[in-house]
């Protein structure tokens, strides 16, 4: 059996979260009844024109600053010609010879290892309407139904080179791009409701060769899952076929989530021709490198470096600066906490562990109420067990840390003359287990001081109890 | 003389359903655009770029404001057969071109 | 028309008796002539009584306020019915006007109907229409010209003091030479194309018909300008009619490109294009000797070019959004069907000729060798006027040819020959009579000028017409 190298590549759809269309001024949001967002303009009437918007062109813009692309000052659009009845002029307006951007990459984690995707082009289109089938597929539909609300929404297409190895990997990339682009909020990036899709081409070849086997292409992914899976299968089965002495087909697929499988649509030997030429309703389109310059200083600080930040600035490990990272809310919320209160560890335990939970039914709190807690603790003024019952009172009531505090009356008891007589009455109860501690089970140290603290509810100072025992049991 | 499958390709790839007479004719039509066209093939254009605007102009962008759309009723008013709201077309098949 | 805003000024005449006047002459001729597809004598003789109404009131829209017009068919007039000459679009009613028709609106001109054409503006004899073709009123057994057939017939019967055309190829400048009327084919983008069903957006331009350069220059003086929605416009400013001052043209070079008084060219047409220059001449213009070599390769460019851009125009026409559908089980049999009962023979020629030049592989070979050759005739213009104020040709080959007369497409295609440079480079041309021949024809001459050069044109049609015209003699 031979072994293959894979190759994947990847070619995102993602609609800009601009207020109106590409085209045209009808609003681009999803959700109203069916063609009721239309104009001559995304209808394609006869005589209506295009006018682009500004704000696609600086989304894609940034997009592309984001991706380390060229941004290229002269860019052009063209007509790509196919019929389809969710395509109302039968041509969509895209970026063909002369894309915005160009020669991008993005760098991202895979296991430890950071590795680098290079981004070929980026350029802006059109999106389609939307078809309701009649049945519960295209294929066993007698008809469809036709909505053009869709019709014209400003998507920007990224391709990538093929260099990525592994289907792993591809999920990986595409989930550090959403993330990008969540950051610099060009898109809300839902893959459920279609404003990011991924098409992917994988190709199989023998280890080491450099030329390129035959690819497929596998349209419509629309979860992260979905791509991952599918990719899976995909290299399986081609290198099923191509040990068997098979040749892989150049076509194009969908994925079956359900079964679990590629299924072929149409195979590329004869692909559409799509008879692609200038746009002559549009005149090219010159940027401004001042201008581009400007859209560059809106760039946020993006995911990588912030992660990288996190380590390096913060001395958080990669799984914390990683969930940091990957939820956003959270970060700016260590970042507002980390300005008065230094115990960066203590943070993100706090917003990892119970925070989030409770955040994620009821909001975030208000960063001062938060680090007034953290202050709290880190003055050893209440210990961690009594943290987590102020946490959830400052999420139910209005009242400060402190005065949580003070309402109920905690307080830490670090004061061994009145701890040492509840350590001894707890000993004393257990005399079994304090045998077997003495004869070498250490491990029953922690339920000894879960019993003390038990006893105080949560008063005693964990540090403090556990000195104690020690003297205790080494007597 | 261009090839008549060249012609249905054409048709197809336009979504013409032409007629054999049509076929033949624009057969005929097709050849002699070509040969009428040869002379253009034979300039020498390895020195300048296509022009695909006739005035160059540059791009007024649109500012990122919404404006009405039609109502419903208009945008389905001269739709051939609507329901519900939507535009119906019979079973989408994909083309084999 | 300054004579007739008068009358209007002063009151000696309501706008309701012309449009009742012109209304009755389409009655009287249009068994005849068949210049227009729809009369619309409801709307006019309102928009006339409102004209009626504000000149009343001393508050007129403009000084041609109740003056009526008429619109080439493939200009969308909202609610009134635009059929492009096609049978698809039969029964199709615009939901917005084109913004030239806006701007009628706006300076109270009364809409009296929509003139015939050659179907999508496909043609150069108006017997490419779907509702029969135009006569020309100097001879009824001959064509009016095409495309804009109808828009200079019914100027010339005197079924309408004005209209409008649209010139791709020589759609304006051909039929009005034909008819012995002046027209107008502007500098591209001078006049927004918004509402202008499209046949070839890279050559395209609405433009004015009259009886006499002066009207022609007011009529343009209406639409010229910047257009928000359009957006090849842009750089446009408007228009103020120059003053007719009897102004010398002592020391005006006009260019005589030896190639158009060549080989094809009917004598008695070069007659009196030479006698015309000769009057020129006589008042002190310069005639120099020049050369346009490439206009050999104009016909064959501007049709690649205007094929392919109208296979991809036409494309929006599938049978979904409105038009006639022919129904079918698919959504392609149902495209195909429709567009093939839908659209006549010429349409379906262009449409087969374009997307063949655009296909796949013959696109470098074809479309983009037409587009480079176009760069060629371009800059071949535009050095002549580094030499030269306005070039000087025939607007035609031969005088208005009889109906049937061209068998073949290429035979009718030739009737572009002296006309398809100036819609290639952009330039404004202008045709003015300049006399008739043995059998009493009208003939056309044909002054071009560098981009945005009108004010100029019409100063030197303005000459022409005064000491040659349409009876040909000098003074
Ligand atoms: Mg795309
Ligand atoms: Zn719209």
């Amino acid at each position: 059996m031979i072994s293959y190298d894979t190759v994947i590549g990847l070619e995102i759809h993602v609609a800009l979260l601009t207020q109106s269309k590409f085209l045209c001024s009808c609003k681009a949001s999803f959700g109203a009844p069916p063609n009721s967002q239309c104009c001559p303009i995304c209808l394609g009437l006869p005589g209506a024109l295009p006018l682009i918007n500004e704000k696609a062109v600086e989304y894609a813009t940034k997009a592309g600053i984001a991706l380390n692309c060229q941004i290229n000052h002269f860019s052009r659009f063209d007509r790509k010609n196919y019929f389809y009845p969710d395509l109302p002029k039968a041509y969509q307006i895209t970026q063909d010879t002369f894309p915005l951007c160009t020669k991008g990459f993005l760098e991202y984690y895979v296991d430890d290892r950071l590795v680098k995707t290079e981004i070929t082009r980026i350029h802006m289109e059109e999106e389609a309407g939307k078809l309701i089938h009649s049945g519960a597929s295209i294929v066993d539909s007698e008809y469809s139904l036709v909505d053009y609300n869709r019709a014209g929404i400003p998507l920007i297409e990224i391709v990538t080179a093929p260099d990525i190895h592994h289907p792993q990997q591809a999920r990986l990339f595409l989930e550090q791009l959403r993330l990008l682009l969540s950051y610099i909020g060009v898109s809300d990036t839902k893959m459920e409701e279609g404003s990011l899709r991924c098409d992917a081409n994988i190709s199989l070849k023998p280890s080491g060769s450099n030329v390129l086997g035959t690819k497929v292409e596998i349209k419509n992914l629309n979860s992260f899952r979905a791509l991952e899976r599918a990719l899976e299968y995909e290299e399986r089965r081609q290198s099923q076929v191509l040990n068997q002495g098979g040749i892989i087909r150049q076509e194009s697929c969908t994925w079956d989530d359900r079964t679990g499988k590629t299924m072929p649509m149409r195979s590329k030997g004869d692909a559409p021709d799509y008879r692609i030429f200038p746009e002559p309703d549009l005149p090219p389109l010159h940027l401004d490198p001042v201008w581009v310059e400007l859209i560059r200083a809106t760039i946020p600080e993006l995911p990588l470096e912030r992660l990288k930040r996190f380590e390096a600035e913060y001395g958080l490990s990669r799984y914390e600066a990683t969930f940091l990272v990957n939820y956003p809310d959270f970060g700016e919320l260590f970042f507002a906490l980390a300005c008065q209160c230094r115990a960066y560890k203590a943070i993100v335990n706090l917003l990892m562990g119970d925070y989030a939970r409770l955040a994620r039914e009821k909001g975030h709190l208000d960063p001062q109420r938060l680090a007034e807690l953290l202050t709290i603790v880190d003055e050893g003024q209440i210990t961690q067990t009594q943290a987590k019952d102020v946490l959830e009172d400052l999420f139910s009531s209005h009242l400060s840390a402190r005065e949580i505090v003070q309402e109920k009356g905690l307080e830490v008891m670090g004061d061994p003359e009145s701890l040492r007589p509840i350590l001894r009455q707890v000993l004393g109860a257990n005399s079994e287990l304090v045998h077997r501690f003495q004869n070498g089970d250490t491990k029953l140290l922690g339920f000894f001081v879960g019993q003390v603290m038990r006893v105080t509810q949560g008063k005693a100072d964990p540090g403090v109890v556990n000195r104690l025992l020690r003297d205790e049991l080494g007597k | 003389m261009i090839d008549r499958g060249e012609v249905i390709r054409m048709a197809r790839l336009a979504r013409l359903e032409l007629s054999e007479a049509e076929i033949a004719q624009y057969q005929m039509d097709l050849t002699s655009f070509l040969i009428s066209g040869e002379k253009l093939q034979k300039v020498d254009v390895s020195r300048v770029e296509g022009t695909s605007h006739a005035v160059p102009v540059t791009h007024e962008l649109r500012k990122d404001e919404v404006g009405p759309s039609l109502p419903q009723d208009a945008v389905l008013l001269a739709g051939p057969k609507v329901q519900d709201g939507f535009f119906q077309v019979p079973r989408i098949v994909e083309a084999q071109e | 028309m300054k004579k007739l805003a008068n009358l209007l000024e002063t009151k000696q005449v309501s706008s309701q008796e012309i449009v009742e006047h012109y209304l009755g002459e389409i009655t009287r001729q249009e068994p005849m002539l068949n210049a227009f597809i729809t009369v619309d004598q409801e709307g006019a003789l309102t928009q006339a009584q409102a004209a009626d109404q504000r000149r009343a009131e001393n508050r007129p829209l403009s000084p041609w306020d109740g003056i009526p017009i008429a619109i080439k068919d493939n200009i969308s007039t909202r609610g009134l019915n635009t059929t492009c000459a096609s049978r698809f679009l039969a029964n199709y009613r615009p939901l917005f006007d084109a913004t030239v028709v806006r701007y009628l609106k706006d300076a109270g001109l009364p809409i009296l109907g929509k003139t015939n054409l050659d179907e999508f503006a496909m043609g150069s004899s108006t017997e490419y229409s779907a509702y029969g073709v135009t006569c020309n009123p100097h001879d009824r057994s001959r064509v009016s010209g095409g495309s804009s057939g109808g828009s200079a017939a019914a100027v010339a019967a005197g079924e309408i003091p004005w209209s409008l055309g649209s010139d791709t190829g020589g759609s304006i400048r051909q039929p009005a030479s034909f008819c012995g009327v002046v027209g107008l084919k502007p500098t591209y983008g001078w006049v927004s194309r918004y509402g202008l069903v499209a046949l070839a957006p890279s050559l395209d331009q609405i433009g004015p018909l009259a009886t006499s350069v002066e009207d022609t220059a007011i009529l343009f003086s209406l639409l010229a300008g910047a257009d928000p929605k359009d957006a090849s416009s842009a750089a446009a400013q408007t228009f103020e009619v120059p003053a007719w001052d009897e102004r010398c043209i002592k020391g005006l070079k006009i260019g005589v490109p030896e190639e158009f008084f060549g080989k094809g060219l009917h004598p008695e047409v070069e007659q009196a294009v030479r006698r015309g220059l000769r009057a020129l001449e006589e008042q002190g213009a310069v005639l120099v000797p020049i050369s346009l070599s490439t206009n050999e390769y104009a016909i064959d460019t501007y049709l690649t070019l205007v094929t392919a851009e109208a296979s991809s125009s036409l494309a929006r026409y599938d049978g979904v959004r409105y038009g006639e559908r022919v129904g079918a089980q698919d959504s392609n049999t149902m495209f195909a069907k429709s567009r093939a009962a839908g659209f006549g023979p010429e349409v379906k020629r262009r449409i087969i000729l374009g997307t063949y030049v655009l296909s796949a592989s013959h696109y470098e070979a074809y479309y983009e060798q037409a587009q480079r050759v176009r760069t060629l005739i371009r800059q071949d213009v535009l050095e002549a006027f580094r030499h030269v104020d306005v070039i000087i040709t025939p607007t035609t080959p031969t005088a208005a040819f009889r109906i049937g007369a061209k068998q073949s497409p290429l035979e009718m295609y030739l009737s572009d020959l002296f006309t398809a440079m100036a819609n290639l480079s952009g330039i404004p041309a202008l045709s003015v009579p300049c006399g008739k021949d043995s059998k009493g024809l009208p003939l056309g001459m044909q002054i071009m000028g560098k981009h945005f050069s009108e004010a100029l044109l019409f100063r030197v049609g303005h000459f022409v017409e005064k000491t040659v015209g349409i009876r040909g003699c000098c003074r």
